[in-house]
This record gives structure tokens, sequence and C-alpha cells, in this order.
């Protein structure tokens, strides 16, 4: 393409185009490119964190009388894995745990406490299965560890 | 007219290639920043959670990471259960003075034993800390 020049009429419309269309936009292309790679791939490594709320609560402390005793989960290491035990029925998945919890009202809230030698997932799991359940109030009661 | 074909010549020539550059630069400034915080974290392997699904949520006032060996590290330093009870407590005073309420995360390994977690939290509940939270990972392949 040629530059039209009259002396008339300075730069004509045709070659002000032509100078707009020979813009070099081939390495800025090349850069948005790499970026979009590379925000890719670091996106995909970076796992994403969330929290998990919680109260604590003292063993036997820290409740009034007329407040409403909190339903307990208890997690216990049988045969290596854990097991959630409420009163008298033990599950061992929090699926098992999650139905069993939203079957029970839950104004008075859930309590959760674990054997020492419990891993920490599964403590994880039942705050989790707690929430799920549509547990509002959730309290973890530590055990005195040495 | 010549003055003006000039002018016009002159704008079209206009370089972009500083402005860009400038533009990516702020661009990568801003997103590390943004993420900072989360990066100031040490690598752990979290319980696989899907935790609370707010988005928003509120930053915690003190976060104490559990290794595998049972140490303890708040802000990459190991600190002993001494040294975790005190800051506790600065942070209390500090939240009575009209901040907001203090809490603590807790980034525990997932295979570390119950008792990391209630030597830490027995150690807190004593001193009157009430509200914590567990750090977790989203699982791959969960639906949040």
């Amino acid at each position: 393409m040629s530059i039209v020049w009259s002396k008339r009429k300075g730069l004509s419309t045709r070659s002000r185009a032509t100078r707009i269309g020979a813009l070099p936009l081939t390495s800025m292309i090349d850069v948005v490119f790499l970026l979009l790679i590379f925000f890719l791939v670091t996106s995909n490594f970076a796992q994403q964190e969330r929290e998990l709320p919680s109260a604590l609560q003292t063993e036997g402390g820290g409740v009034r009388a007329s407040d409403l005793q909190p339903q307990i989960v208890e997690i216990r290491l049988l045969d290596g894995s854990p097991v959630f035990v409420m009163g008298e029925r033990a599950v061992r998945t929090r699926a098992d745990l999650q139905s069993l919890l939203s079957q029970l009202p839950k104004d008075p809230g859930v309590a959760v406490k674990s054997d020492s030698d419990v891993p920490i997932s599964a403590v994880a799991a039942a705050l989790q299965a707690a929430r799920d359940a549509g547990f509002a109030k959730r309290s973890y009661v530590p055990q005195n560890a040495p | 007219m010549i003055r003006r074909s000039r002018t016009s010549r002159h704008m079209l020539a206009l370089d972009l290639t500083p402005m860009i550059d400038v533009v990516f630069q702020l661009i990568i400034f801003f997103m590390f920043t943004s993420h900072f915080g989360q990066m100031m974290r040490t690598e752990i392997d979290l319980p696989r959670e899907k935790g609370d699904e707010r988005e928003v949520q509120q930053q915690p006032a003190m976060i104490i990471d559990i290794q595998r060996d049972g140490k303890y590290f708040v802000e990459s330093r190991e600190t002993g259960l001494n040294e975790i009870e005190r800051l506790a407590r600065n942070g209390i005073a500090a939240s009575k003075g009209g901040g907001p309420r203090f809490d603590v995360l807790l980034r525990p390994d997932q295979t570390a034993p119950a008792s990391d977690l209630d030597r830490v939290l027995a150690r807190l509940s004593a001193i009157g800390v009430v509200d914590w939270k567990i750090g977790t990972i989203v699982p791959n392949g969960s639906d949040r």
C-alpha cells in the first residue's frame, strides 16, 4: 500500500488507516499469551484454602444451667481408623456421621471431642459433618493432653 | 496545512510499548500483593475438607501452624506453647480495646495426632480464647 500525499489535503484517510494497521502488535500478543499461560499454570498449582470456624469449650465448664447441653461426638481410634461415636451409635464415615447429625435437633449445638491419638483429619471431618448437617453452634472440647 | 499533517503523523507513531510495560508491571504487582498474606503461610498438608463456603472470611488475629512432628509455628517461626500463650494474651488485650474479637486459625498437618491440637487449644481456652478456625484445603473434584 502506498501513502498518498497531496499538497492540498495533506495525509489522506487511506494513508492514515495504513499507518494504524502497521502498529506492531506481535510482541504484545506474545507477552499476553505468556502471561495467560503463566497464570493458568500457577492457579492450578495453588490449592484453595478454606477455614472451618468453631468455638472452644472447656470440659465441664462454661455452660450455664439454663443452657441446653450440646450433643457430643466422640472420636475414637478403633483398629487404626477413626470412629465417630454418638451415645450408643458409632459410624465410620463422615457421610454417615452427617446423616446421623442431620436427624438431631440443631438448637443445642454439637460438641466434638477426640482421643489423643486420633488424626486431626478426623476432627476436621467431624466439624465439617456438623456444619453440613446444619449445626450453627459447633464447639470443640480439647482434652488435657500431657 | 503542512504543520497539521505533521502533528497527525506524530500521533499515529505513538509508541505504546512503555505504557504496556507499566500496565503489566502494575498487574503483576497487584496480583502478588493481593495474595501475599496467603503466600506467607507455609506449605502444610491440611485436612481435605471443603470448609466454610463463605467467600469473604475475616482475617484471623493469629495463625498457628502445626507440623506433623508436633512443632508449632507462628509466622513461619517455631514457637513454644508459652510464647503462643503470651502472643494470644497480647492479642486479647488489644481486642478488648475496641478491636475485633480475637480468633485463632490453626493450620494443622492432617496426619498429626489430635493431642497436638488439644495441647494448644487447651492453653488458648484457659486464657479466654473462644473462637478458633481450622484450616482446610478444598479436595480436588469437590463441588465447591
